[in-house]
């Protein structure tokens, strides 16, 4: 209790509200157009005290009381039109039902609703489940259970988890942790098409929540630890069939690199870098896996997304730049070929990826309205690029950071700390962030009415000795040995709002356990996420106020959605089962730290729900009664 | 030698189904309810090679690391460990990543010496690959002596070598009390 009071305190930091408000009022000034064709002609004018200018396009537009994809649109935004739930009565929230899926591998999904039914995907055995929305406490329509290999769970690097599910056309797609993307019938739970996509005897996993446009589900690999070679993919939704496959490293020809590619800088034109930038033949065990996020954008019909690390994760034993590891892809959703790519981490030696999440937002900048991608990279630079071209727009640390002293404009790129490099057999101390970041997969969230990005963020750093590895298949190519810890602050965590016109924390809460959860915005201006340590909060999504928590079973590492139910109540869902890497060992050791769970909890105002009124021992099935008899003695 | 060994356990074994399925499909009119082997007897079923016979923990105790706790031995399976990326999953600390913690003294597939020995050799269903293929019994044994060496794995007669690191006790080396045995 006396946690909870103090943590209920919002710190600030960064610019004040009044002057949040200010330079909101200053960028409003400029003409906001949202972006010319037909999708945006349904983008609201952007409100007064939208801090940043910023529009959204919200495609496809689904039902405002569903939640279809993992990141609800095209974009990335998690952003939900709903505001039943608001500033003014969020305190009011309690738990409407609870549903445990059986599991206690970090749960680090978010669940679907689609008409009046919620999909869920547990990790590792990767069962997927239905539940019934109409029924009181949503009772199972159908459970899946696809029996991925066991031996998957010792090869994922990071947990046996799964990042979500992917709708399209009555079929759910998601992907096993054992390299099987699987597509299972909406109605009635049974599997449709199975496509083996990579070998998990080489450690390859896959953890990544497809995404969806049209015919085509994307999917990536996880293994950046295990010296796979990454790659994206597109399959037919209908039937699995392989359409396209980029990988991460390689000449031009298996990278999808011709004629259409055009980097913003200089540094990364050339024929078959992803070849040429690593020491002879070491492309081949390069890493570079795709194991996050994938956004789309309609107007251009480019997708976005980053690679993972290079592999080992030794920078001495791979002088060169290692691309396209720790890149950020634009590809023709169609053919799978390069737009543009840009390196966030050039010969990445802290193990930082590319792999968050790319929010699409067209944003005024110096009086002109851009088209840019906003990303949190590990390395904790937040990154506002255009994403028709990939030029940085705004580069700014949004987490504690000492492996770079600034970042060159003009080449886009970071300026490398010479201290901070490793070197085998030498312990470095206090080097920040640590391979986790100052951010990891835990995707942001964006709201079209305060213009804002809201993020949970990492304050870490690691004492690290890097040791020389040899390729071994099926064994990691690794060689980190580091010890992880608080930066400067003590907190483990903090969950911020970010403006990505201008590269401002807004304002932030900081927390004393680690902030891996999603956030969620919302029209009520009200922003949820939740901690290591299992609280779930509320927070005014201006001024940075925390309105309301709850303590949840586990800790929190789930995304959290909002969705209209069958009676027109607003329901906000999380999943609570802590893992992933917020089993680190310097939370565990820390009183207080949960045990591990799978269970979603539903929270409604006052927890009302669907049948709360009747709850009460539902009538005994039986065939002789009519059903008028069956509803006796209910109200 | 353990490789000349597996395939002669692995018939052993085909024998021994071809067997069964011989004798129960005799018996089409019921399941019989004499003449049926002992429980003692249907657990004697031999894996195949040395450190398959580990199955058994009591045979396990029969058999100690060759190398003792040679302070050779140690830092050679020290360095093995690091060599052939076991620190990738156990971690360099050996307390455990991605693979489970090889320091504490709880062991999913048995604590003795010889039942590490199998898990190296033959990998175990989670993730853990095999090295039999790879590596000599000596370098495997040299690997155990350094695993031994971090004081959770069990001596022969059962006992953790470490008592201070002895909070949990394998299931696969304890022996179930009268107690335990007589209720279902």
């Amino acid at each position: 209790m006396r946690n909870f009071a103090r943590m209920q305190s919002p710190r600030k930091s960064g610019l004040s509200l009044a002057g949040a408000l200010l330079l909101g009022l200053l960028e409003c000034g400029h003409p906001s157009q949202a972006a010319d064709g037909p999708a945006a002609a349904a983008t609201p004018p952007v409100p007064a005290n939208n801090l940043s200018g910023a529009t959204i396009n919200f495609a496809p537009n689904d039902p405002a009381g569903e939640w279809r994809s993992q990141a609800r649109d095209y974009a990335n935004s998690r952003y939900s039109p709903l505001d039943q739930i608001n500033s003014g009565n969020v305190a009011q929230l309690r738990v409407a039902w609870t549903f445990s899926d059986g599991t206690l591998h970090g749960h680090e999904a978010a669940p679907l609703v689609i008409g009046d039914t919620m999909y869920l995907v547990t990790p590792f055995p990767d069962m997927a489940y239905a539940l019934d929305l109409t029924k009181p406490g949503a009772s199972i329509k159908w459970t899946f259970k696809p029996n991925p290999s066991p031996l998957a769970i010792g090869k994922a690097c990071c947990d046996a988890v799964t990042r979500g599910i992917a709708y399209a056309d009555g079929k759910l797609i998601y992907n096993l942790l054992d390299d099987h993307t699987v597509a299972v019938d909406t109605k009635t739970g049974k599997e449709v098409w199975r496509i083996k996509m990579d070998n998990v005897e080489t450690g390859a996993t896959m953890t990544m929540a497809p995404l969806i446009v049209g015919n085509k589900v994307f999917v990536g690999n996880s293994g950046g630890e295990m010296g796979v070679q990454g790659w994206i993919a597109a399959l037919d939704v209908g039937t699995g069939k392989e359409l396209w496959r980029a990988y991460s490293t390689g000449s031009d020809k298996r990278v999808l690199i011709g004629a259409d590619f055009k980097p913003f800088y200089r540094w990364m034109k050339g024929e078959d870098l992803g070849v040429s930038s690593w020491p002879a033949g070491m492309w081949k065990h390069g890493g570079a896996s795709v194991w996050g996020w994938i956004s789309y954008d309609p107007q251009t019909n480019l997708i976005f997304y980053g690679t993972s690390n290079p592999s080992p994760r030794v920078p001495v034993q791979r002088p060169g730049y290692n691309l396209w590891a720790s890149t950020i892809f634009a590809r023709d959703a169609d053919t799978g070929m390069a737009r543009w790519a840009y390196q966030t981490t050039p010969h990445d030696e802290w193990d930082y990826d590319a792999v968050n999440e790319d929010i699409l937002m067209d944003l005024p900048i110096k009086g002109r309205v851009r088209k840019v991608l906003v990303h949190f990279d590990r390395n904790a630079y937040a990154y506002t690029i255009d994403r028709t071209t990939g030029e940085v727009l705004v580069a700014a640390p949004f987490a504690y950071l000492n492996w770079s002293t600034g970042f060159d404009m003009t080449t886009g790129r970071p300026i490398v700390n010479k201290d901070k490099e490793p070197k085998p057999g030498v312990k470095i101390d206090n080097l920040c962030p640590p391979d986790i970041g100052g951010k990891d997969w835990q995707p942001a969230a964006a709201s079209p009415r305060s213009g804002l990005v809201y993020a949970g963020i990492f304050n870490l750093c690691m004492d690290l000795t890097d040791h020389e590895v040899g390729y071994i298949a099926s064994t990691p190519y690794d060689g980190m040995e580091m010890q992880r810890q608080a930066a400067p602050g003590g907190n483990l965590g903090e969950f911020m709002a970010w403006n990505p016109a201008t590269g401002k924390k807004m304002w932030a809460i900081k927390e004393r356990f680690m902030t891996m959860s999603g956030a969620l915005a919302t029209a009520g201006d009200v922003v949820f996420y939740g901690t290591a340590d299992g609280w779930f909060r509320a927070v005014d999504a201006r001024s940075g106020k925390i309105l309301w928590s709850q303590k949840l079973g586990s800790g929190v590492i789930g995304q959290p959605i909002s969705y209209l139910g069958p009676d027109h109540r607003q329901y906000i869902a999380i999943y609570s089962g802590i893992g992933g890497v917020a089993t680190m060992r310097v939370d565990k050791s820390m009183s207080g730290f949960p045990a591990p769970g799978g269970t979603l909890y539903v929270f409604s105002i006052h927890g009302d729900s669907v049948g709360a009124q009747s709850a009460e021992p539902a009538a005994v099935d039986d065939a002789a009664a009519p059903p008028a008899n069956a509803n006796q003695g209910k109200p | 030698m353990p490789m000349r060994i597996v395939p002669a356990g692995l018939m052993t074994m085909s024998l021994m189904l071809c067997a069964c399925s011989h004798s129960e499909g005799g018996s089409a009119s019921g399941p019989p309810t004499t003449g049926l082997p002992s429980a003692g007897e249907m657990s004697a079923v031999p894996m195949g090679h040395v450190a398959g016979l580990t199955d058994s923990a009591a045979l396990a105790r029969s058999m100690p690391n060759p190398y003792g706790d040679d302070a050779q031995a140690v830092a050679a399976g020290k360095a093995l460990y690091v060599k052939m990326n076991c620190a990738g999953c156990h971690a360099y600390d050996a307390k455990g990543n991605m693979g489970p913690d090889l320091t504490d003294s709880y062991w999913r597939y048995g604590g003795l010496p010889a039942q590490i020995y199998r898990s190296i050799h033959d990998g175990r269903a989670q993730g853990m690959p095999a090295w039999g293929a790879a590596l000599p019994p000596r370098e495997i044994w040299k690997l155990v002596a350094y695993i031994e060496s971090l004081g959770g794995a069990y001596s022969v007669d059962g006992t953790p070598r470490n008592p201070q690191r002895a909070e949990l006790v394998a299931p696969e080396v304890q022996a179930p009390s009268p107690a335990a045995a007589s209720s279902p």
